[in-house]
């Protein structure tokens, strides 16, 4: 009738002595012993909820008996679990005990010492921004959170609620769907062929003053950006398109009413993609070095960028700095990518970027621009690339007059 | 049952196997006896009626049909069952309930537990401990949802002396249990209770008179309370809340003071802000003038002497606290930068005005993980400058880490010494439950060459920390040198909560030997002595102006107490929670305090009147480990054990008041009471054993992962912090 045995009891009984106790004292017994047990743990429970814990540990059974005014029990710790061993001292009667290891103090004198756990450190991240949870690593994914009770359910419950907190079901629905009025539709389709008609530049000027200019073409931006990403990515041979793609970009980014920072993302590759792209236009069609212009058009817009939006955006000009540094580096790269890649490190970066990641790499790079010199089809090419440096290296002087180092001399003598 | 002897109470007396109805028959008579007994009897009857004494022959067969079969007498009244009367009459009065009409029955069944319970307590009183097992494990089923707690304390109590030694079992033998019943229910009771005298009604009614307090009330006075339409409301769902009144320490709404005929009055509260000092609010307006005179506001800021005035004007002047009554140091050049900062950030911040259109308002939270902790960290304080953070681990040593990645100096530091970004301090010897830093705003570095700079100046930090632990003793800590201060020793059993006053210097600890204490950071001994809870103190909270504290127990308690700190008396008492509470705020307005309990139930309660505001519940169980409001009191945020931060809205639900809607709207809804009616009690237990019901107050919910959140706090921006232990 008590969950403790009274069996134990009379084991404990014969093991200091007594022989033979009353039936009814053994009942008694179990039953007090019960409920020793269940005053300690309740006890216990207390200080497991206030060190903020789900798991009750041999320390909280300890400070309990402390509590209670009970010596408390010796020699167990909670880091480790606890070892039971069995023994059979008959026929379906096992008896288990706290298994004891023996170590041999040779050994655990010479055994190295364990690793030093790893410190408490912490982390920040943003659990919720203005009522959203962003869906960044550090916060846990739909399905991860699919058994949890989130959001209010029932009669009075506000299903806006859910769906702005972005733990929406499906059955919930946005009230508000994107809807994209006729008149838009009809303005965004003529835009797009204006821009791209080649025979009609009175046309094509109208459609960037509009663009420049209009305070209503926030619901489009998705929609151009979209475009743009289409057409760059496909016309790479046409120096028309790209360029033109580019001058959509110029005209956004200089609408005042405009608010571009959420898709400045998905702009930079497009921008960066005519500004170090391996092959720009066609050579037969608009000669070799006619791409520079389009390079250098993508370079000040690229700066730009990084300028307006770089300060909100704390990894942009990193990230593009990244990719620029890497098409430098990479000897087998056709020129026009080394000019651009010179042409963005320098506006993204600075005199400072100038300094750290260009200068170092001049030597290296020098072979290359010698056998492109020496190499009459690209000779041109390489004057580009070489006034691209100059322009580095002209603005590392305006910076720091006295700091032109023996490289720049040397590569400036070479280079006149 | 007849065959059995009945068992008499002297011989249930005594070893438990020889007591109730499962011994074996071991009559002294025997079967010998018997067999005589019987005889002689039927020798007699037949002896009169041979000789025609007719009537003495009635006589004989009417009072020997009262005994069985071996001549002893047949129980007639359930009292002479022994052990077994009380599972019978429970029943008896379970059925009755259950059958009894349905605006009674949400009343009739609050009745139910407090007669468990009793007749729980009487049977191994009365050395029943085997009666007493079956009792409690045939009828514990219904209540362990509402009093698991209890249940569990109870269930190993065996004996007689158990009682005298279970801190529950002395709460319900020695306190009346209070309940309210409308005058109809409770005459309903009283009659049926008479009519069924002989089957147990007499051991109900006895559990009645001695060990609860009904107090009846008329349904028509009684109002929105208990009327018609609150119990049909209820009727559908709310049932298991025990009423406000309800329960061991059960108070008159509202007051603190628990005599039966207490005036209905209320003792007035002073809940308008501290007033400044003179000296300090001048120096801080002129303060303020001159930044506005540097700074003109931009746009249509106000400027910041109309801000601060605004401030001071917005309370009437007559619900403010003395400021004669409460000493506090001068204030210092430090107190007034931190008061201008104060006005700044209150017009700079980011505002939350409630819901706007059906939306709650965009919080924004910023949550801090602590790793490789291993489950020792006990509890995480920020500071008010939010420049530090601190841990109290299981470890007994306490970590305080610069958020701004700042190496934390000390100027009796050698000068070998590798500066960090964190710092030990260590003296305790047992877990550290609590943690709070002095008062302190983020005061900016005086702006250079014409931008204001982010970084705050040093001297913004807080100067000291307090610390309570398993030992006994709490702790005043310097973040000058990072020294120990002072020992603050006079709590007997662990200290629980330790919090600092809103304007520092004093300071109000909780203790499992419950008791909470006032002290302030000079003196070595409490200053006041908080007695009357009947279990541990776990929480502490302060009022925004200083002037009172709020308190809540876990265990048998479970109620909120508000105290006067002048006076040391206790001002308020709100009981109503059923799980340990583990969390209080007060509202920065000062006239809503918010506790929650490890069942995950927020409940709201108004200082003024004293009465329930609302529940709220979704969090799932473990606990809610720290809540907090908005600036504006419009939001209220809590974190827990689910390992999510929730945001509350704290407006009172007009619709479930006011008893029209209810009237008028609720015509549908009781079709759907009726139609449901049949497996209404199917839904509510497979609910109940779902998880938790999240309730249309909560405005949105964010999950950690695997990380229960210790700490969540609004900073004077509106912004809130939340931190909590990754644990894999």
């Amino acid at each position: 009738m008590s969950v403790w045995n009274p069996e134990n009891v009379v084991d404990v009984a014969e093991s200091i002595g007594i022989t033979s106790l009353n039936r009814d004292v053994i009942d008694h017994l179990a039953r007090d012993v019960e409920f020793r047990m269940s005053q300690v743990l309740e006890e216990a429970l207390k200080f497991m909820r206030h060190a903020k814990r789900t798991t009750l540990t041999t320390q909280d059974i300890s400070q309990a008996l402390r509590l209670l005014e009970v010596e408390p029990l010796y020699g167990y710790e909670s880091t480790r679990p606890l070892r039971f061993g069995e023994a059979s001292i008959g026929p379906g009667q096992p008896l288990f005990y706290v298994e004891d290891e023996e170590v041999d103090f040779e050994k655990l004198i010479n055994a190295p010492l364990p690793k030093v756990p790893r410190e408490i450190s912490f982390t920040a991240h943003w659990l919720a921004v203005e009522g959203v949870q962003p869906s960044i690593p550090q916060n846990p994914t739909q399905a991860d959170q699919r058994n949890q009770e989130l959001s209010a359910k029932g009669p009075g419950a506000n299903p806006t609620l859910a769906a702005v907190s972005g733990n929406d079901n499906v059955s919930v629905k946005p009230l508000v769907k994107h809807v994209l009025s006729k008149e838009l539709q009809l303005y965004f389709e003529r835009i797009c062929s204006a821009i791209l008609d080649d025979s009609n530049d009175e046309y094509r000027a109208a459609a960037f003053a509009s663009l420049r200019t209009d305070p209503g073409l926030h619901q489009l931006i998705p929609y151009f950006v979209q475009f743009l990403a289409d057409k760059v990515t496909h016309h790479l041979r046409s120096l028309f398109i790209l360029t033109q793609s580019m001058m959509l970009i110029a005209a956004l980014l200089e609408n005042p009413s405009l608010y571009l920072a959420p898709y400045v993302p998905s702009i930079v590759p497009s921008v960066l993609t005519c500004l170090i792209g391996k092959h720009l236009g066609s050579p037969s069609l608009d000669g070799t070095t006619t791409h520079f212009a389009l390079r250098d058009y993508s370079a000040s817009l690229l700066s730009s960028i990084a300028r307006k939006y770089g300060p909100s955006s704390s990894t942009l000009k990193p990230r593009i700095a990244r990719s620029c540094l890497k098409h430098f580096l990479d000897s087998h790269k056709p020129l026009g990518t080394h000019y651009g890649a010179i042409l963005g490190l320098t506006l993204i970066a600075g005199a400072d970027g100038v300094r750290e990641l260009i200068l170092p790499n001049l030597k290296a790079y020098d072979a290359v621009l010698q056998e492109a010199v020496r190499d009459d089809a690209r000779a041109e090419e390489a004057g580009y690339v070489i006034d691209a440096i100059k322009k580095a290296l002209d603005m590392l002087r305006e910076d720091h007059a006295e700091l032109r180092g023996a490289v720049g001399e040397v590569l400036a003598s070479r280079m006149d | 049952m007849a065959q059995q002897p009945p068992p008499s109470r002297t011989a249930s007396v005594g070893p438990p196997s020889a007591g109730g109805m499962n011994a074996p028959a071991t009559t002294p008579g025997g079967g010998q006896g018997q067999n005589s007994n019987q005889n002689l009897n039927q020798i007699v009857l037949e002896y009169l009626s041979k000789k025609g004494y007719s009537r003495t022959e009635a006589m004989l067969r009417k009072e020997s049909a009262n005994t069985d079969a071996n001549g002893q007498p047949i129980p007639s009244r359930v009292e002479d069952t022994g052990g077994k009367m009380y599972s019978s009459t429970f029943n008896l009065v379970q059925n009755w309930i259950e059958s009894s009409l349905d605006i009674y029955k949400p009343e009739l069944k609050r009745l139910l537990w407090p007669i468990f319970v009793h007749s729980f307590l009487n049977l191994i009183g009365d050395f029943y401990p085997r009666d007493g097992q079956e009792f409690f494990t045939t009828f514990r089923e219904p209540f362990e949802a509402e009093h698991e707690d209890d249940v569990r304390a109870l269930a190993p109590i065996h004996e007689p002396e158990h009682l005298q030694q279970n801190n529950i079992a002395q709460l319900y033998r020695n306190n009346k249990y209070r309940l309210t019943m409308s005058h109809m229910a409770y005459t309903s009771l009283v009659m049926f209770l008479e009519q069924h005298e002989r089957e147990g009604g007499m051991v109900v009614l006895h559990i009645v008179q001695n060990f609860l307090d009904v107090r009846t009330v008329d349904r028509q006075t009684a109002g929105g309370q208990k009327g018609l339409q609150r119990l049909l409301a209820e009727r559908n769902g709310e049932q298991d809340a025990p009423a406000e009144d309800e329960g061991i320490p059960g108070h008159n709404p509202g007051s603190a003071n628990m005599d039966r005929n207490a005036p209905t009055v209320l003792s007035k509260l002073s809940l308008g802000p501290m007033p400044m000092e003179a000296d300090l609010m001048e120096d801080v307006k002129a303060e303020l003038q001159d930044h506005d005179s540097t700074h003109p506001p931009a746009g249509a800021q106000n400027t910041l002497v109309d801000e601060f005035e605004q401030r001071i004007k917005r309370e009437p002047m007559d619900d403010v606290p003395s400021r004669d009554l409460l000493p506090f140091p001068p204030s210092t050049a430090r107190d007034v930068a931190m008061e201008v900062q104060k006005v700044k950030e209150n017009r700079d911040r980011f505002r939350i005005e409630g819901r706007t259109g059906g939306v709650g308002p965009g919080i924004s939270v910023t949550m801090f993980t602590f790793h490789n902790t291993f489950d020792s960290i006990n509890c995480i304080e920020f500071s008010g400058d939010n420049s530090l953070v601190a841990a109290g681990t299981a470890e007994s040593y306490i970590r305080v880490w610069s958020l701004d990645n700042r190496a934390l100096t000390s100027p009796t530091d050698p000068p070998s010494y590798q500066y960090s970004s964190s710092r030990r301090l260590v003296g305790h010897s047992g877990p550290v439950y609590a943690l709070s830093f002095s008062p302190s705003v983020a005061i900016p570095e005086p702006a250079t060459n014409g931008h204001s700079s982010n970084t705050t100046s040093p001297d913004s930090q807080p100067r000291y920390l307090l610390s309570s632990s398993a030992d006994t003793t709490i702790r005043l800590w310097s973040l000058d040198t990072w020294t120990n201060l002072v020992v603050y020793r006079a709590h007997q059993s662990p200290v629980w909560d330790v919090r600092f006053c809103p304007h520092g210097h004093y300071f109000v600890s909780s203790s499992a030997d419950r008791t909470a204490r006032l002290w302030s950071t000079p003196q070595i001994a409490p200053l006041r002595l908080f007695v009357g809870h009947d279990s541990d103190v776990e929480t502490v909270a302060w009022h925004p102006n200083g002037a009172y504290i709020f308190t809540a127990s876990g265990g048998g308690d479970r109620t909120v107490r508000m105290w006067d700190i002048v006076r040391g008396s206790a001002v308020r008492m709100f009981t109503g929670h059923t799980g340990n509470i583990t969390a209080l705020a007060c509202s920065p307005s000062g006239h809503v305090i918010a506790s929650a309990d490890d069942r995950g139930e927020i409940i709201l309660w108004s200082l003024p009147t004293g009465r329930l505001i609302k529940r709220m519940r979704g969090h799932g169980r473990g606990g809610i480990w720290s809540l907090d409001w908005s600036v504006e009191s419009s939001v209220l945020v809590s974190g827990g054990a689910d390992g999510t931060v929730r945001v509350w809205d704290v407006q009172e639900n007009k619709e479930s008041q006011q008893g029209k809607v209810v009237g008028e709207g609720g015509a549908g809804t009781k079709i759907d009471g009726t139609g449901g009616a049949v497996g209404g009690a199917a839904v509510a237990k497979s609910k109940a054993k779902k998880d938790v019901v999240v309730s249309p107050d909560q405005i949105s919910a964010f999950p950690t992962k695997k990380s229960p959140v210790y700490k969540v706090r609004f900073t004077q921006m509106n912004l809130v912090m939340a931190a909590g232990a990754y644990l894999p």
